[in-house]
């Protein structure tokens, strides 16, 4: 069985998998939220811009985007300005997730405020409301019960693709069983490990169910 | 009340109004026929701009509501002042626009709350009294979800009579209703052309056109063919387009 320092260890893994993933969502749902407004704006640069955004964040790896922010900005900056510039800490991690799942969560925004009826903004203009008006009271509210259930998917993805900061020196849940098995040679810490993860996505998948069934009340 | 002149609008190389020239006084229920593609309903988006025409003057209420040529501003209105001007005018749409995630009761309070920030004891007063002239006071709490097709389209109605509009544009109200459906909608517009509101209707209703409208306008390839009394166009079209869609549609 595990010994008092595992399980520990253990539990700062998992803790450090939580941060990454509930800084990354929160972070990637408020700039998310900003890039998709842009994509849907008539703003030419504005358009652009969020444009660029989505093709780099979407079309590269996320392993990439974290050894960019690890190894290559160090680099990059001593060779540029003559001083490395380190993020400290987690950082490294925080930003590549939450500039990643930004990118990701706001075409599921986008998507989700496109699919409603264009006669719903008619009948609001009609009516003499407003674009903001109409948006937020019309528009959002109706797109905000369909994104539940892909934004739960990001969540979930995001969760297990966090796994990924073991290749950037962290010890996150799975690096840190990966360690036992390599310094005892038992086999049981990945099934600790798989238990932890499917105890959180399982969590998740519940939270969002009963969520999406409170906001259908209408249809 | 509202006039227009000069009236032109394209959709990129398709023109789809050609030099409307039409004005409705206070009290007219004027409808408006045609075979689909006519423009007949482009011409009633352009009222409230929900589409931009080409070039043109639009009036209403004697102030100028739209004023381009070439698709450009002559005059600039600020969004406020078509806004403004927007409540003037209720729209009831062919598909009814209800919004699906409020009560019957909250699609009617939604525009005097946001737009006019009336008090929710004005509102209630208002939106009860609309309930019951389309005759859905039981139908207050539903979401339009569980309403049938002509009980949405009423509260479609009352939700824009709720800005109490001076005119009021129906954009072929009942083409989306089940047959057995389309008279409670009709009874509900024809309590309100007896209550003296000033309406223009584009229909395919001829029983409609015939019995409660003031005036009948054909409109055929985006102009304006011939307009008159009711009676008059029905029994005796001097046009042989009004002819020939009148023999294929009676």
């Amino acid at each position: 069985m595990l010994t008092q320092p595992q399980i520990f260890a253990i539990i700062e893994g998992t803790i450090k998998t939580l941060q990454i993933t509930s800084i990354a969502i929160v972070a990637g749902i408020l700039l998310g939220m900003i890039i998709a407004i842009g994509r849907i704006s008539k703003n030419k640069v504005l358009n652009g811009i969020t444009w660029l955004y989505i093709w780099f964040f979407r079309g590269t790896p996320l392993l990439m985007q974290l050894f960019m922010f690890y190894y290559m900005l160090p680099l990059f900056t001593l060779d540029i300005f003559g001083t490395a510039v380190r993020l400290p800490g987690m950082f490294p991690a925080f930003v590549a997730y939450s500039l990643n799942s930004a990118a990701y969560l706001s075409e599921i925004f986008r998507a989700g405020i496109l699919s409603i009826d264009k006669g719903q903004m008619e009948a609001s203009k009609a009516l003499g409301m407003s674009y903001t008006q109409a948006m937020t009271k019309i528009i959002i509210p109706q797109a905000y019960r369909r994104l539940i259930p892909p934004v739960g998917n990001e969540l979930i993805v995001l969760l297990k693709d966090t796994s990924l900061v073991a290749s950037i020196g962290m010890f996150d849940l799975l690096r840190t069983v990966n360690q036992m098995t390599n310094a005892t040679g038992r086999w049981q810490y990945y099934l600790y490990a798989a238990a932890i993860y499917l105890f959180m996505t399982s969590i998740i998948q519940v939270a969002f169910g009963k969520i999406e069934k409170k906001y259908s009340a209408y249809e | 009340m509202i006039k227009l002149e000069h009236v032109y609008k394209s959709f990129g190389k398709l023109e789809v109004l050609k030099d409307i020239n039409l004005e409705v006084k206070p009290g007219e229920v004027v409808c408006v026929i045609g075979p689909s593609g006519s423009g007949k309903s482009t011409m009633l988006r352009c009222l409230n701009h929900l589409e931009r025409i080409t070039s043109g003057t639009i009036y209403i209420e004697g102030e100028i509501a739209d004023q381009r040529e070439n698709n450009k501003d002559v005059l600039n209105i600020s969004q406020e002042k078509v806004q403004e001007l927007c409540t003037e005018l209720g729209m009831v749409f062919q598909r009814f626009n209800l919004f699906p995630h409020l009560t019957a009761y909250e699609n009617i309070a939604i525009a005097p709350k946001n737009v006019r920030k009336q008090s929710d004891a004005e509102i209630k007063v208002i939106a009860d009294e609309l309930l019951e002239m389309v005759g859905l006071e039981d139908k207050r709490d539903e979401y339009p979800s569980r309403l049938s097709g002509g009980q949405q389209q009423r509260v479609a109605i009352a939700r824009a009579l709720a800005m109490k509009p001076k005119i009021m544009l129906f954009d072929e109200p009942t083409s989306a209703l089940d047959p057995e459906l389309v008279g409670e909608v009709l009874e509900v517009m024809k309590k309100l052309a007896n209550d003296g509101m000033t309406m223009i209707v584009v229909t395919h209703e001829m029983g409609f056109a015939k019995e409660v409208g003031t005036r009948v306008i054909f409109m055929d390839e985006g102009r304006i063919i011939e307009e008159g009394d009711p009676r008059e166009i029905f029994d005796n079209p001097k046009e042989i387009r009004t002819k020939a869609f009148l023999n294929k549609i009676l």
